[in-house]
Formats: C-alpha cells, structure tokens, sequence
C-alpha cells in the first residue's frame, strides 16, 4: 500500500514536470565576442540606469549545424539591441540591472563584396552599428528577461537571457522544436585595448534546447498505471 | 609638492600603459570544463581546495591567426591547473546573494595536438581528463597572477563568471606575446554556468566557462621631457 502511494506521487511529479515543456540536451548555435555600450545614455555617469538602452554589437567567430554558414567567404557579426533598462539594484560592490525587450541578431556579410565591422569610437558612430547590420539577416532572435550582472570593485560580470529563433534566412534550418534557449555572457572592462567609448567587453554564447512536448493524459488512464 | 609628485607619477604609469588601437581576442574557447573536490560547490569553494580546467579552442585570432581551430586532423586544446581557493565570500540575502572566490596561484598551457583525442569523460581527473588534453606541443604557458570565480543564487540560468590575468612564462609562440619588446598579460575573461539541465554541464564536473584571452599589450612609452610631463598636471 504505501509503495502505491510512493509510486503515484513519483508519478504524479512525473506528470506535473510534463505540464510545462522539459528541456532536452542543450545545442550551441553560435558563439560571440565583442562589446557593449548604453544608448540612449541619460547618465553618462551611471551604468545601467533605469531608461537607459543596452546595446553590444561584435563578430560571431563560430557557428555550429544546423546553422548553414561559410566563415572563409563571409564575415558574421551580431548586434543586441532593443533592451531598455527597467530596475537596477545594488547589493554591496554588485549591480543587478533587468531589461525589457530585446533581440540578438546575426548577420552575414560577403568578405570581398561587403564591408568590413570597425567599433569605431564613441558608439553610437558612423561605423557601429551599420558595418555590424549590413549584409544578410542571417538569424533573428528575441530576448527576455535580460539580467546584467556586475561587479564593480573587479569590473567584471555576467548576463543572461531568454533567447528564441524567430526570423533570419537561417531560420528554416532550424527544428521548431529547437528554436528556444538561451544565452549568457561574460562581460569585463578589464581590457586595457577596448575601444574608447564602450563600457564593457563581451563574450558570449546561445544554446537552444529540444523541447519536450507535454502529453495529454485522464486522472483514470494515470492512476490505471499504478494498479 | 607632494600631490605634484603624486600627480606626476600617475601620469607617467597611464603614458607606460594606454591602450593601443588593437583589439580582440588572441583565443576563444567554447567551453573550458572546470573541476575541483566533491565539497567544492558553485557557491562554496572551500579555503585551500584546488580548481582545474580542460578545454578546446574554437578560434584564435592575430596574432596565432596562422592557427586554424577547425582543421579537423589537430586540435588546440586548453589545461589549468593548480588554482587554489582562497575561500568564497558571500554578499546580500538569500535570494540575492553573491559568491566570490579568489584563487592564488594556477597555471595554464595551450597545446597543439596532431592526433585529436581529447575526451572529457565524467568524474574528473579521470583517465581521459586531463591527460588527452595535455598532450601534443605545447604552444603557450603561463601563470595567474589573479582569478577569480563569481556566482550567485538569483539568475535564471545559473550564471556566473571567471577573469584572471596571466603572465606567459613558455611554449613555442612565447614570442608572440611580446610587442615592443615588452611582454603582453593575458587577459582570461568570460561566463560561467553551473546549469544542471540539458547536458550543459557534464557530470563531475563543477562550472562551464565560455571565454577567450586578449593580449592586455602595453603602448611603447613615448619620449618626453621632465618639464613637459610635469606641465600637463600643472
């Protein structure tokens, strides 16, 4: 009797887990590296400040299938971009700062025909964004529940967010069951080459995840199992 | 006097170390693995306990541009060793808490592999980890000089980050690191994730940390007169 109850409670967790969509093995798509800046900016002073936008453009030095990319003849790069800050925290040397919005794009640009990404100084410029937007969309993402993490004693930290294919030329190559994820990042101003004008550098990944489908089942076809 | 002084000093340490125009990471990893005890946790690294890594290259850039990460019949592979904990410090409440753990001491050497064989396994050190990766020709080795390991109780996908500096001691492309006859630190830098879910981490093994270095080169110094430093803080 009490195996019983300890069986139908295993399943029920069993069951409840299938409720929401579980996630299958974690699949990097595409790996990136360059850095970020605020615009609109109103204080210049401050990072993160609410109202403030989050930006990070750079180059996506690897690419994984399903993703159909060629690095010799094209240059790819990428560019966060709608992301307003809406709360800041701080909690000792640490800065929380969460942003509505967002999107990660990716872009291909033919090496001999295209031009080539320059960061420029001082971004927004004449070069940053248009050399890291120009070409073909190649894959589009939205982001949600962007989370920018830092320390401002080492300078250093990290974001997250969720991240979901949804357009590019790419975006028949990838499953549909395939398409949601995530993505994280280092971020450092420990560089002494960055750029002047931008706040940090970025490193960063996305992995998408299989989702698994929920099945439908009756309270009686559940509980048949354990009798 | 003595703020001139002060002011001079400063002055002369910023004209020895501003940047120069070059940008961008000499390599890029995705992922290293790194390992420690079964009591090292992501938010405890208990004081005296040792932290390693094994990884692979994805992509280098000038000045190892010559390298090609993706070349099927090699593989550059990535070995820390020897950081050990200082102890994590925790700040803020639970459910906003941060974790800091500084390391002293540490190595790490790139390799160049001709017969690609690396295998993480699981558990590690085990028979595979780091050995399969510690092999080859050793293209490039140093020391930290500084690492550190931050995470925390509150982000969604359990992330974090590592960053230490490091000072290149050997290998084979030693000299690359040097530009105007001054040696260039390395600058380790990027995220981390202790994520359970969806095979991100591999069993045994504590975070996984997507990163690169930079060369952290120092601008020549440039000639300047006593009078002429002294008269820009005047």
């Amino acid at each position: 009797m009490k195996k019983k109850a300890i069986a139908f409670l295993l399943g029920m967790f069993a069951l409840n887990a299938g409720f929401t969509p579980a996630a299958g093995a974690a699949q990097l798509l595409f790996d990136y590296v360059g850095y970020d800046y605020e615009s609109p900016d109103p204080n210049p002073n401050q990072f993160g400040e609410v109202g403030s936008g989050y930006v990070s453009l750079g180059e996506v030095p690897v690419l994984y299938a399903p993703l159909v990319f060629n690095t010799v003849a094209n240059q790819y790069t990428y560019v966060i971009s709608g992301l307003t800050a809406i709360n800041q925290q701080v909690v000792g040397p640490f800065i929380i700062v969460d942003y509505a919005g967002g999107a990660l794009d990716v872009y291909e640009d033919d090496r001999t025909l295209g031009t080539d990404y320059d960061f420029g100084v001082n971004p927004p410029n004449a070069t940053a964004p248009p050399t890291f937007v120009d070409g073909t969309h190649f894959l589009g993402g939205a982001l949600t529940n962007f989370r920018f993490v830092f320390n401002t004693i080492d300078n250093s930290g990290s974001f997250e967010a969720n991240y979901q294919v949804v357009g590019g030329s790419q975006l028949d190559n990838v499953d549909v069951t395939r398409r949601t994820g995530w993505t994280f990042a280092g971020v450092t101003s420990n560089e002494i080459n960055m750029p002047e004008g931008y706040a940090h550098q970025v490193d960063g990944q996305v992995l998408v995840e299989q989702v698994v489908p929920a099945k439908d089942k009756s309270w009686g076809a559940l509980k048949a199992n354990y009798r | 006097m003595n703020q001139r002084k002060t002011r001079i000093i400063a002055g002369l340490a910023a004209l020895a170390f501003a940047a120069t125009a070059e940008a961008g990471p000499i390599i890029d990893w995705d992922p290293i693995y790194f390992y420690g005890p079964a009591s090292s946790t992501f938010n405890n690294q208990p004081l005296g306990n040792p932290l390693a890594g094994v990884g692979t290259v994805s992509d280098f850039n000038a000045p190892f541009d010559f390298l090609d990460a993706s070349d099927p019949t090699k593989e550059y592979t990535i070995v820390i060793s020897g950081l050990t904990s200082l102890g994590t410090g925790t700040i803020g409440a639970p459910g906003l808490q941060f974790y800091s753990t500084n390391y002293s001491g540490g190595t790490i050497q790139i390799y160049e592999d001709l017969t690609p064989d690396h295998d993480y396994g699981v558990n590690p050190p085990n028979a595979t980890a780091p050995s399969t990766f510690a092999d080859g020709t050793l293209l490039l080795s140093g020391v930290f000089t500084r690492f550190v390991v931050q995470t925390n109780d509150f982000t969604q996908f359990q992330v974090g980050n590592a960053e230490g500096d490091i000072n290149w001691n050997g290998g084979s492309l030693i000299d690359l690191t040097v530009t105007g006859g001054a040696p260039c630190p390395g600058l380790f830098t990027g995220g981390l994730t202790w994520r359970p879910v969806g095979d991100v981490l591999i069993p045994g093994y504590l975070f996984r940390h997507d990163g690169k270095i930079d060369l952290n080169c120092p601008v020549p110094a440039e000639t300047s007169s006593w009078g002429k430093v002294k008269a820009q803080y005047r």
